[in-house]
Order: C-alpha cells, then sequence, then structure tokens
C-alpha cells in the first residue's frame, strides 16, 4: 500500500515535471511572431526590417533549419500605437498560437506588452528599439526581454565621454526628441553629468519638428564646442543645415537612429565630420556578417533601395534569434529558449557585434558602440568598440 | 399623471445585460482564441463610456468636442497617480478621477461660452495638445514621455486580473453609464441641452441659462471621460502620451456620428461598429486581400477604413442608429409602406 503510494506520488512528480511542448513549434516548425508599424508614423521601417529578418531566416531554412525545423515569422501592424501593440501580440498568441516574440518595434509599444509577456510567460528577442529601459531589472517581465542594442542612455554617456576625451573643457550641448527616445538620452546625459561633474545644455523638440533654429541658436548663444544630436534622420540633417546658415560649427555627434547613411548625403557639406554612433558594425563593412547579407541579398534578387542600415539590423537581430532556438536544443520550449538565450555568452554574430553576453540576471546584449564619421557623403568607421 | 419614462420599452433591457453578461461564455464556446476577443470587447467598453458622454455633449448640446482623448488620458493618469503613488483604493480614486476631469471639463467649458462651432472644435484640440505636454511636463509623477505601468485594479479585496474580469468590470460601468444618460437626456437637464443645441437664441428666450447648461453638458461629459480613462489605465496597465492621440479624439467624433448622433444607443452601436472595424474586419479583410496580391503599401488599412466611413457618412447620415429605427418602422407598417419614406 505505501509502495503504491509511493509510486503515485513519484509519477505525479515526474508528470509535472515534463514540460509540455510550448505552442507554436511542430517537428517541422517553430513560428514566431512580429510586431512593426506598417501603417503608422514609422511606416518606412515596418517593411525594411522584417525583410532583413526573412533573408536570414530564410538563409537558415535553406540550409536545414534549426534542429530540423523551419522558422516562419508571421507579422502584425501595431501602427505605433501601444494599445493596438497589445492587440496584436495577444493575436499572435491566442489566434495563430506563436511560440515566441521578436523584434517588437518602439519603445512605448513593447512597454505596453509587458503585462502580456508576464501573463503568458511568452519571450520577447530583439525587441527593436534601443531604449535602455528594455533590460531594466525592475520593470514587470524583465526576464521575458532579451535586448541585443546598446540603450540610448549608454550612447549618450559614451558620446559625452568621446567628446571629453578630445577636449577636457569642452562644452557640451544636446538637441533631443521630446519622447520616450529622448527620454533615455537625457537619463545618461544625466548620469554623465554626474560622473565627470559638468553641464551639459538640454535643448528639446518635439517630435516631428522641422524647425529647429530656436533650439541652434540657444546653443550658439551658450557657446557648445560638441553637439548631441538625438533624432532620427530628418533632424539632424536640418539642425547641421541650420547651424552652418547661423555660422555655429561646432563638433556634431548623434545617437544611433542617426547613424543613417542618407544622413550624411543629404546634408552635404554642413554635415561634414558628423560622427554617429553604432551598436553594431555597418552593413557595408567587411566583417563576416555583413559579406554574407550583401551576398544574400544580392541573391534574393530583392529591390536595392531596401539594402541598408535598418535592413541590415532585422538581418543581424535575426542571427541572435536563431543563436537563442539553436541553444534551446532539440526539445524546445519557452524555458529551453530563455535557457538557451541565457547561455549565450561572448558571442558577436559573425563579427556584426561586440562580444555579447546574457545572463540569468543579465538582459542587456550589446553594451558598446563604435563612431562612424562621414567624409565626403561617405561613412568612415574611427573607432574600436567604446564602452 | 404620465410618468415621464412611460412610452419607452424597458422590456429587452434586462434581456440585453443578460446578453452582456454571456458574451464572454459565447465566445469561449466559439473559438480558442476569446481572450483576445474579449480584449477588442473591453476598448470597445471603455470608448462606449467616453462616446456617451461626448454625445451628452456633441450631439446633445451641440458643442464640438476635439479634445476627448485629453479628457482620457487626465483620468488614466490621474487614477495611475492615485493608487500607485497615493495609495488611494482603485474605488475611491475612480470616482476623484473622474471628478478632476470634470473640473477641467469646465475650464474648457469657460471658452466654449463665447465661441462655438470650428473655433469651438480647435480650442478643444489645442486643450488635447496641452494636456500631453503637462503628461510630458510632470515627469516626477508622470514619469514624462516614457510611460508609466499601472497596478491592476482592485475593488472590496477582489482583483481583476484577466480579460474576463476586467470585461465585467468595464461592461458593468457601460451599463451604469448608458442608463445614467438616459436618464439625464429625458429630464429636464437633457431638454435644456437639446434647446442650446437647435437654437441659443430661443433657449435662452424661453430662460434657460445659456452659460450654466453649457458648463453641465462640459462638466458631465468630461466625467464620463475621465471615468472611461481611470477604467482604461488599470485594465491597460500601462499608459504613455503615445495612447492619447489627436486621431483619437477624431475617432471618438467618428464613433458618434456613425452612431447616429443624439442617441446614446447610437454612440454604444457606433463605438462597437468602429472598434470591430479597426481591430478585427479591417485586419482580417487586409489578410485576405494579400492572399491575392502583394502589398507594397500597409497603409491599405487606412485606406479601406476611411473608404467605410466615407460611404457610411453620406449613404447613411442618420448613423446605425436611425437604420435600427427606420427598419423597426419598415417591420411595423409592413407590407403598407409609403414607398416615399424608404428611398
Amino acid at each position: 500500500m505505501k509502495k503504491t503510494a509511493l509510486f503515485i506520488i513519484f509519477a505525479a512528480f515526474i508528470w509535472t515535471g515534463c514540460e509540455k511542448p510550448s505552442p507554436g513549434v511542430s517537428d517541422s516548425e517553430i513560428v514566431i511572431g512580429n510586431i512593426q508599424d506598417l501603417s503608422g508614423p514609422m511606416k518606412e521601417l515596418g517593411m525594411v526590417v522584417p525583410h532583413g529578418s526573412n533573408l536570414y531566416f530564410n538563409y537558415i531554412n535553406e540550409n536545414g533549419g534549426v534542429h530540423g525545423r523551419k522558422v516562419k515569422m508571421l507579422i502584425e501592424d501595431h501602427q505605433y500605437n501601444p494599445q493596438k501593440s497589445v492587440a496584436a501580440a495577444k493575436k499572435l498568441i491566442d489566434q495563430s498560437q506563436v511560440f515566441c516574440l521578436y523584434n517588437v518595434i518602439g519603445t512605448s509599444p513593447v512597454e505596453a506588452i509587458r503585462p502580456i509577456l508576464d501573463e503568458y510567460q511568452i519571450p520577447l528577442i530583439a525587441p527593436a528599439t534601443q531604449s535602455g529601459s528594455m533590460s531594466d531589472r525592475t520593470r514587470k517581465a524583465w526576464k521575458m526581454i532579451f535586448h541585443t542594442d546598446t540603450g540610448y542612455d549608454k550612447q549618450a554617456r559614451i558620446l559625452v565621454e568621446y567628446a571629453l576625451g578630445e577636449n577636457p573643457d569642452a562644452k557640451i550641448g544636446v538637441i533631443y526628441q521630446d519622447d520616450d527616445y529622448g527620454e533615455n538620452v537625457l537619463k545618461g546625459i544625466g548620469e554623465a553629468e554626474k560622473k565627470h561633474g559638468i553641464e551639459i545644455q538640454r535643448e528639446g523638440f518635439q517630435r516631428g519638428a522641422t524647425d529647429f533654429s530656436g533650439q541652434v541658436m540657444n546653443l550658439l548663444k551658450g557657446g557648445c564646442t560638441h553637439v548631441i544630436i538625438g533624432g532620427v534622420v530628418k533632424e539632424p540633417i536640418i539642425v547641421m543645415k541650420t547651424a552652418a546658415a547661423m555660422n555655429f560649427a561646432p563638433q556634431f555627434l548623434g545617437i544611433s537612429p542617426t547613424m543613417d547613411h542618407r544622413v550624411a548625403i543629404a546634408a552635404g557639406p554642413a554635415g561634414e565630420g558628423f560622427i554617429a554612433a553604432n551598436f553594431a558594425q555597418l552593413w557595408n563593412s567587411d566583417v563576416e556578417g555583413a559579406v554574407l547579407y550583401r551576398e544574400l541579398f544580392a541573391k534574393s534578387g530583392s529591390p536595392e533601395q531596401l539594402m541598408g542600415m535598418y535592413n541590415f539590423y532585422g538581418f543581424i537581430t535575426a542571427m541572435v534569434m536563431v543563436e537563442g532556438l539553436e541553444r534551446a536544443g532539440k526539445n524546445l520550449t519557452r524555458k529551453n529558449l530563455i535557457r538557451g538565450m541565457e547561455n549565450i555568452k561572448n558571442w558577436n554574430g559573425m563579427g556584426v557585434f561586440p562580444s555579447i553576453s546574457y545572463g540569468p540576471r543579465d538582459r542587456a546584449g550589446s553594451e558598446s558602440v563604435v563612431l562612424v564619421q562621414a567624409k565626403e557623403g561617405k561613412q568612415k568607421l574611427i573607432s574600436e568598440w567604446m564602452d | 399623471m404620465k410618468g415621464r419614462y412611460e412610452d419607452e420599452n424597458l422590456k429587452w433591457i434586462a434581456l440585453l445585460i443578460l446578453l452582456v453578461l454571456l458574451v464572454p461564455f459565447l465566445l469561449q464556446g466559439m473559438t480558442y482564441s476569446y481572450r483576445y476577443y474579449l480584449y477588442v470587447l473591453n476598448i470597445a467598453g471603455i470608448y462606449m463610456i467616453l462616446t456617451v458622454g461626448l454625445d451628452l455633449l456633441s450631439g446633445y448640446t451641440g458643442q464640438v468636442s476635439l479634445g476627448h482623448a485629453g479628457f482620457l488620458a487626465i483620468g488614466a493618469y490621474s487614477s495611475a497617480i492615485f493608487v500607485d503613488q497615493a495609495g488611494i483604493p482603485f474605488g475611491l480614486s475612480l470616482i476623484l478621477a473622474s471628478l478632476i476631469t470634470g473640473v477641467f471639463g469646465l475650464m474648457i467649458g469657460f471658452p466654449a461660452l463665447r465661441i462655438s462651432g470650428m473655433y469651438l472644435g480647435l480650442t478643444t484640440m489645442g486643450f488635447g495638445f496641452i494636456v500631453r505636454r503637462i503628461i510630458i511636463a510632470l515627469r516626477d509623477w508622470t514619469e514624462g514621455s516614457a510611460g508609466l505601468a499601472v497596478s491592476k485594479p482592485q475593488l472590496f479585496g477582489f482583483t481583476f486580473n484577466n480579460d474576463l474580469h476586467n470585461y465585467y468590470l468595464i461592461y458593468t460601468f457601460v451599463i451604469l453609464a448608458v442608463i445614467l444618460a438616459r436618464r439625464i437626456v429625458k429630464s429636464k437637464l437633457g431638454r435644456a441641452f437639446q434647446a442650446i443645441r437647435d437654437s441659443g437664441h430661443a433657449a435662452q428666450a424661453a430662460g434657460i441659462n445659456l452659460s450654466k447648461y453649457k458648463l453641465i453638458s462640459f462638466f458631465i461629459s468630461a466625467i464620463f471621460a475621465g471615468l472611461a480613462g481611470a477604467l482604461f489605465a488599470h485594465t491597460m496597465r500601462f499608459i504613455s502620451t503615445d495612447h492619447f492621440d489627436i486621431l483619437l479624439s477624431i475617432y471618438f467624433i467618428i464613433m458618434v456620428l456613425v452612431g447616429g448622433t443624439s442617441s446614446i444607443y447610437g454612440a454604444v452601436l457606433g463605438t462597437l461598429f468602429i472598434v470591430s472595424l479597426d481591430y478585427l474586419i479591417v485586419p482580417q479583410f487586409k489578410d485576405w486581400l494579400s492572399t491575392f496580391m502583394s502589398l507594397e503599401a500597409g497603409d491599405i488599412q487606412s485606406l479601406i477604413f476611411g473608404l467605410i466611413m466615407f460611404l457610411f457618412i453620406i449613404f447613411q447620415p442618420t448613423g446605425l442608429y436611425g437604420m435600427w429605427i427606420k427598419m423597426r418602422i419598415y417591420w411595423k407598417l409592413f407590407p403598407f409602406n409609403p414607398k416615399k419614406r424608404f428611398t
């Protein structure tokens, strides 16, 4: 009698201990969910980023997949609206039964789905935003989010330190976008101020602004020698042109979204010498990952204008996703994916990233940047990895 | 003497409430992704509370407001701050947040005493922008534009954990809001509102204090919006300035228009219609369409949406509720319908 009771208890333990296979995984396929902005304010990126991801997923699938399973990516649209982001996540998880989420774009859309990640215990790999809040361990569901990119706050601090390294008496100013992105830049600026005992002049602008003469004038009055631009593509161009028109020529530095090669082309002589930070190697560099990217792109026969930084971004985050799936092993469950991601140590994705490490209490991937300078309309790498 | 509500047929209201209670179970039986549908219904429910209030203001009193997303934001942020930072219980914060939003409504009501029509629309739109800036400026409480995580709603020791719980919480308030609004409309207050809408001068000549009633209308409408905002914050559990876009205010107006202005049920129907169009029907249609052709432009969603709105306003200006009334009359008179009336 006692033996049977023991056996039943033991069997019950075994039964509950067995992890049931997670949804979205079959013998031949892994379905992952991607939420992009296909019809909102960032729709230019909405088609470009997942196209890059699919380049890599297709490459993996053609070479036998991950442990024999092919990766299939479903895309939903959130229009950069946090509420729609929640709806899209629920749809992907409940209706399409995806295994995990990948590459959700935008800071507030990701922040909005934290309660869902928590409720379903579903991982989100490589959110497509560089906000440092992604790897913040005080927030809900921090365990579920694996952030690849170097945070805006860290980038801002590194840029301040670069400016101080060039000129210890540098007077630094920052132009920031008054939204979640700028908020994170200011956090880094505040940390740098404290660390180095300096004061940095802050000038904000509203998202979508096209006139920066007031801000540039204030920076000129403040006597800035270095100006950090926390904009995207259009803002650094206009800011530098405005400054040139005012005969104001500080050293301009930019956070990673300004790294787009169009900035160097469109700003012309005003943008000569503009330095931008980036958390990965350039898509047109000679590292192995970038070479593979250009090769696969040429083979896919996709339209030329898709090629570039944001397309490459999709490609390299797909590399992180696949690496995690590889390391999760043959028995693919959500818990194993988290374990697999945590096992990534000193991994650089064919030379594209600085060494990335995650751990049970570490969700920040890349923590360094390289600096890229615009010279005669072309971008040149001017530094090693800095952190 | 005949009672005020005697000519109203109230029997089917009980049936409707029963249906509202049963919907989650029906959904659960029909589809395994019922939680997603519940979430969409929850959004619709929150917006219904707001649009019912907006209809009182725009439909009944004739005051345009393009600032209701701002009121929603005030309700949401004040309730989030009350509960999570000041430790006020959720039940009390619902009332407080609504009242605070009501006070903001009064403030916006003052300029409305002097301006009307387009100009009032622009003023209220400006108010929406100001609210956004204020939220960003009050960084210490609102975390600026980074957004604010909000706790789950708790009432009488019960925590509303999931979409099903939230559904019952929200729809209880929807039913209360609809009943309250219907009562307001049939009261002296409601008649004064309609008199102001139809002709300000005539109303004044009849002894209606224009400024008083316009302010009351703004106050009540903002209270509804504040209540919706408080529910929004705690059931969505994350709020940011991106949620309360100017576009949302325009959507609210569209909901009221499509449902049929000056009809409380119309506002409810219109909201349900627009939200399901936005979240369920158009994306489904887009998915279906994309199996036939490659959609280079993601904008097809807005295109379909705009087209439906456009056709609706041209061919059905009385809205969904008007359609229902026409249908009812049609069947009442069938088969002796005067042909002219229904073409």
